[in-house]
């Protein structure tokens, strides 16, 4: 046990998960993210790659295998402990509460340390200075962007270690995409190791220190984001029609 | 009018729980009204039945409130959590929900008979008159407890950490997890508490009627149109719809029999959501 790697910040072994009893969306799906990485996840629609982040951050549970977070054992742990041994998570889908103000979504943010309020609120406004300016306007009146901003800025009021990102790029229009992967790179300078889903899989191997192709239910392929854009495995299972519009 | 506001009051606070358990764990509790008749048939057993040594209904009506809560904590512990875990769909918790109902007015009736039967104190009071309206002071006593319940679960909500908890687990329950809050316990927080309420209205409800083995269950058509009128899900909602549709309901009898006082809830609430589907303070989200 002692073996394990001190500087490997999350650790998904094997795991099997799903939602119906008797059904398993993730078939044996490991993962791991080093202390200081971005690590991308991309696959096609349906591979399952919204289970692995919910499974590890236990909102799906687990059936067989293992969650480590800093070699700690948290298969199965329930999510808001997993937000105060310091992960965040920003789903998919639902990323806002849309009958909140910007202000009180990033107060439900820091639910769990309601104090330290001034002091994160200005360092995460700092990152996204619209957000102050807008504060008392509702979530659900925002636009798709606008609000993965505030998603984003909720999840770091807690100051976590390690950020899950379902899809952060989904539906916006490429300016704001590229936003959004610039904050993500801010936010990993800044010492946040990073696990991203994405299906903009280009640009999210491009920003990413390594990556995983995740394919109905595992990880098929799994190298650094030059080494997965480049292999024409990778390219045909996934790339193959972005890459073609490419050339 | 007096009445109806009473009736809407006494709507409002039953009601708060139907709604609140709806929104934090989607449950059509079709057994809500047993809930609320527990309140009314724990308070006379305490106060008027003569089997244990009879208490004040004041008092009888608090410990009813109590247990009501401790009966809304079985539910959740031992029934709807575990259901939960298992994935059960949501029409088999339907279906689960009118059976215990079903065998829950069935144990009240064996305990209790089926006569409906007054509290003993109280029983018969002449109205006031105060202005324009009249009223019976325990009429006024019921709108009063019902109206200070509203004000404190509005508060609780607004101002809580528990409120807002229980706000964000309604809006979205994984993001509510990923905000750092304790999902299950805000759920059990809302089973107690809403169930404490139904209570709550179970015993006004008597106070001002019978006490009787189904008279939640007569209250829950109506529970369900002031929620549905209020806005699915949302606490505020429920408040409002339990008024409107008390009010409704009990001015229609100025011209028609009561007997069709739930069709003209009904009536209310059909025209209502034909012209704001999602309720009164239902919310109409941009997706995207
Ligand atoms: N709540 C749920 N209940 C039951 N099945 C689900 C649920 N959520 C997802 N699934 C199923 O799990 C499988 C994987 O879904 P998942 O959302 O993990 O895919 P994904 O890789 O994130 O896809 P996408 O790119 O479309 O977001 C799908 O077949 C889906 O139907
Ligand atoms: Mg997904």
């Amino acid at each position: 046990m002692s073996a394990i790697a001190p500087q490997k910040l999350v650790e998904a072994e094997s795991v099997v998960a799903g939602y119906l009893p008797g059904v398993d969306i993730l078939t044996g799906c490991s993962l791991s993210l080093a202390v200081g990485e971005i690590v991308g996840v991309i696959g096609p629609n349906g591979a399952g790659k919204s289970t692995l982040l919910k499974a590890m951050f236990g909102l799906v549970a687990v059936r067989s295998g293992v969650v480590r977070l800093s070699g700690d054992d948290v298969t199965n742990l329930a999510a808001n402990a997993l937000v105060e041994r310091g992960v965040g998570y920003v789903p998919q889908r639902e990323n806002v509460f849309p009958s909140l103000s910007i202000e009180e979504n990033l107060r439900m943010g820091l639910y769990l340390r309601p104090h330290a309020w001034t002091e994160r609120f200005d360092v995460v406004t700092g990152l996204f200075p619209l957000l102050a300016e807008r504060r008392r306007q509702r979530a659900g009146s925002l636009s798709g962007g606008e609000r993965q901003m505030v998603a984003m800025a909720r999840a770091l009021m807690m100051d976590p270690t390690v950020l899950f990102l379902d899809e952060p790029s989904a539906g916006l229009s490429p300016i704001f995409q590229e936003q959004v992967f610039e904050r993500i790179q801010q936010i990993n300078a800044a010492g946040v190791s990073v696990v991203m889903v994405e299906q903009n899989a280009t640009r999210c191997l491009e920003i990413s220190h390594r990556a995983y192709v995740l394919d109905q239910g595992r990880d098929a392929y799994t190298g650094t984001g030059d080494e997965l854009l480049g292999d024409p495995k990778v390219t045909e299972l996934y790339l193959g029609t972005l890459a073609a519009r490419r050339l | 009018m007096a009445d109806g506001l009473r009736l809407g009051l006494v709507l409002a606070v039953a009601s708060v729980g139907l709604s609140l358990i709806f929104g934090v764990t989607g449950l059509t509790n079709f057994a809500h009204g047993e809930l609320v008749t527990f309140g009314a048939l724990v308070a006379y057993f305490l106060s008027a039945s003569g089997v244990v040594p009879e208490i004040p209904l004041v008092a009888a009506g608090i410990l009813a409130v109590v247990a009501g809560a401790g009966f809304g904590w079985a539910h959740e512990t031992i029934l709807f959590r575990p259901l939960r875990r298992r994935k059960s769909g949501n029409v088999s918790l339907i279906v689960v929900t009118i059976g215990l109902g079903l065998f829950l007015r069935n144990a009240y009736l064996i305990l209790f008979g089926g006569r409906p039967r007054p509290f003993d104190e109280f029983t018969i009071q002449t109205a006031v008159d105060l202005g324009p309206v009249s009223l019976r002071p325990k009429d006024l006593v019921v709108m009063a407890v019902g109206a200070c319940a509203l004000l404190g679960v509005g508060l609780m909500l607004q101002r809580t950490r528990l409120g807002r908890g229980m706000r964000a687990v309604a809006d979205s329950r994984d993001l509510a997890a990923a905000s750092g809050i304790d999902v299950d316990r805000v759920i059990l927080a809302v089973w107690v508490g809403g169930a404490a309420l139904a209570a709550l209205g179970g015993v006004l409800q008597g106070v001002s009627e019978t006490v009787e083995t189904d008279m939640g269950f007569g209250l829950l058509l109506l529970m369900f149109a002031s929620v549905i009128l209020g806005g699915l899900g949302t606490a505020y909602g429920a408040m409002v719809g339990g008024v409107l549709i008390g009010l409704a309901s009990q001015v229609s009898t100025y011209w028609l029999s009561p007997k069709y006082r739930i069709g003209v809830a009904l009536a209310v609430l059909i025209g209502a959501i034909l012209v704001r589907p999602q309720g009164i303070l239902g919310r109409r989200e941009r997706v995207g």
